[in-house]
């Protein structure tokens, strides 16, 4: 029973119905390579070595999303990744923005694994942290796949809605705003639940001092888990092919073969 | 292409995860939200407040102080947050100099208990704004024969005199006002309301254009007894606050001089003359070998300067020393980026202009580009060339 929003009657704890309305909110971040870092490739191979690494762009609109819900309804954010120690730093930038708890999943033979695995160990970590709702980036910058919101979602049971905009925070779940075909539709979901976060209107906060300060002292909470075998194999790898040499152009006589190749070739008039 | 800073000597990998991350904070700002805008500031003269703003919440204002709601980073910490900001403008940094170094740490330094709890938590958020009166029209080089004088009136203190060339003036809330009283200089709080109080703004700038300078008058201005700082007496009061600002110069000159070399780089590799790009050719490698030259040294002299501030084992000649270097590398940068972008160069699209013009009066403020060479020369031979009777 509600009296004023507030739930009555069976309670054990005078504060219990301020605990159950507190969600455990797990935000799930990836390290990726600057997207303005120039890519360099050696022999078929990416040459990372020293490239900028960032959180994922969508990932850090998710981390947005996880703290407002945190600052409307109270609760803790827990930041999760997956990835070697150099993630480390990834979390802390995500602490130094706000998030509470920090976890990081690695163990020895996870260097390859496909999106089934990366999704199964995701899962199993939130089901055994007990969130009851997870944000995530829509997509990440390296691979573009979108495939680990609704991956994790799935494995777990849970619902989950893609590409959300804007969120607003209710007792027991959340509406989210999602682009459809000639509009937004507003979407209700109860807890448990999982959300993929596109660019919205809200920006993502920049970190400060303090914050920074207080990543200095976190700690990285180092799980392992349950990976299964994986199911894809790449056959091969390749680069993009060259681009064509552009086309050049000298004299004013060539203005209008140059406005009919930028109408009529390149679209761009 | 996009900023990385220059680093041959891998100074990144001397630094702590933390003073990175500071780093990396102002350095992503002043990116997304100072370089867009700083033109349309300089053209209009302007401080936007927004900057006030930003800078107290992300929490670098009062950088190495400690308590009171400071943030009490390191001394490396406050020289790379420097050297951000002045990538973006010198006129930036001068703010946060000016509120940190002139105006908070005189007060954190040599003031009561009071006068902390009163003025630094609100200057740390940004929500007040100091400056800090030293420079008087005839007295620049020689602040200790200043003629703003403060008289002991029983209740209160009367100041009488001006002040010049006062970054942040008009725009301040608090000024940390030097005068002598009986003879002897002391340092006094002044608020802007205070009666017999004025702060015009200086106009007809070619340099610092994005940043307020301003003049401090006082016609028998009246503060109250409780607002002089009791801990200290004379030029020490003043000149320890200078070392604290000179020594974030040093690191912002480089960050002045990374914009230009970046720049100067970008337009050699694009520029084409004479059917290939200007970098191809031997004089312009050579100019861009010797800014990196010069930016290598100047970092190296500004780390090594900032490890002796956090163990305290610095001395005032060595900060004169790197406040001079790196201003006059720094302008000379600018000046050799002009050269490289060619007309080019004198046009607001690129930065060099406004950093060479800036530069010219980051080498006069803050003791002159001069007046540390004679600080160096009395160092070296123990004699003062400052001053002489003439016959």
């Amino acid at each position: 029973m509600l009296m004023n929003g507030v739930p009555v009657g069976g309670l054990s704890h005078p504060l219990e119905w301020m605990v159950k309305t507190m969600p455990d909110i797990a935000v799930l971040i990836k390290r990726v390579p600057d997207t303005i870092a120039k890519i360099i490739v050696v022999d078929g191979t990416i040459d990372l070595s020293g490239v900028k690494w960032i959180i994922s762009p969508y990932d850090e609109y998710a981390i947005e999303s996880a703290l407002q819900h945190r600052e409307a309804t109270g609760g803790s954010v827990t930041a999760i990744t997956l990835g070697n120690a150099d993630c480390d730093k990834t979390l802390k930038d995500a602490k130094a923005l706000g998030c509470d708890e920090l976890v990081r999943l690695w163990q020895d033979g996870w260097e390859s694994l496909d999106s089934n695995g990366v999704q199964s160990i995701l899962a199993g970590a939130i089901s055994d942290l007990g969130s009851e709702i997870v944000y995530c980036g829509k997509a990440a910058a390296d691979t573009n796949a979108g495939s680990t919101g609704p991956g994790v979602a799935e494995k777990l049971g849970w619902a989950s809605i893609s590409n959300v905009v804007s969120v607003s925070f209710e007792e027991g779940g959340v509406e989210a705003l999602v682009p459809v075909a000639g509009g937004q539709a507003k979407v209700g979901i109860n807890f448990p639940c999982l959300l993929t976060i596109d660019k919205g209107p809200n920006e993502p906060r920049r970190p400060n001092v303090r914050g920074i300060m207080m990543a200095r002292k976190a700690e990285v909470n180092l799980k392992g888990g349950q990976a299964p075998a994986a199911t894809i194999s790449v056959i091969s790898k390749s680069t993009p092919p060259a681009k064509p040499p552009g086309k050049t152009y000298h004299g004013a006589e060539n203005v209008p073969a140059v406005v009919q190749a930028l109408r009529d070739e390149a679209n761009v008039i | 292409m996009a900023y990385e800073g220059l680093d041959f000597y891998d100074v990144e990998s001397l630094l702590s995860e933390e003073e990175v991350m500071i780093r990396d904070m102002v350095r992503d700002w002043v990116e997304d939200e100072v370089l867009p805008k700083i033109e349309h500031a300089c053209r209009e003269g302007i401080f936007p407040d927004e900057w006030r703003v930003a800078l107290g919440e992300m929490g670098v204002l009062g950088a190495p102080l400690k308590g009171y709601g400071c943030p009490g980073l390191s001394y490396m910490a406050y020289g790379l947050i420097c050297q951000e900001l002045e990538r973006g403008d010198s006129g930036l940094r001068s703010f946060a100099s000016v509120q940190g170094s002139l105006a908070m740490y005189p007060i954190w330094e040599f003031g009561n208990e009071e006068q902390k709890e009163k003025y630094l938590p609100k200057m740390a958020s940004g929500e007040w704004v100091g400056c800090f009166g030293l420079t008087e029209p005839d007295y620049g080089s020689n602040p200790g024969d200043m003629i703003t004088k403060a008289e002991d009136m029983g209740d209160h203190y009367l100041l009488n005199g001006a002040k010049m060339w006062i970054t942040n003036g008009t725009i301040a809330d608090v000024a940390i006002v030097w005068a002598k009283l009986d003879g002897v200089i002391k340092g006094f709080i002044v608020e802007k309301d205070d009666e017999g109080f004025s702060a015009p703004e200086m106009t007809g700038k070619h340099s610092l254009k994005a940043s307020v300078t301003s003049e401090l008058v006082f016609q028998d201005c009246k503060i109250p007894k409780d607002r002089m700082l009791p801990d200290v007496k004379g030029l020490k009061g003043p000149f320890s606050c200078l070392n604290n600002a000179r020594y974030g110069i040093s690191w912002g000159a480089i960050g002045a001089a990374q914009a230009c070399f970046h720049s100067a780089k970008e337009y050699a590799l694009s520029r084409i003359q004479f059917d290939h790009p200007i970098a191809s050719y031997q004089l312009v490698q050579n100019k861009l070998a010797w800014m990196l030259r010069e930016i290598t040294k100047a970092q190296l002299l500004a780390y090594h300067l900032g490890l002796k501030k956090d163990d305290s084992t610095w001395f005032a000649e060595q900060i004169s020393l790197a406040k001079m270097n790196n201003v006059d590398m720094a302008l000379e940068i600018a000046r050799m980026a002009r050269d490289i972008h060619g007309a080019n160069g004198i046009l607001d699209e690129y930065c060099i202009m406004r950093h060479m013009a800036n530069l010219e009066s980051v080498k006069t403020y803050e003791g002159t580009h001069d007046i540390h060479n004679l600080i160096i020369g009395k160092y070296i031979t123990g004699i003062q060339a400052f001053t002489r009777k003439l016959d």
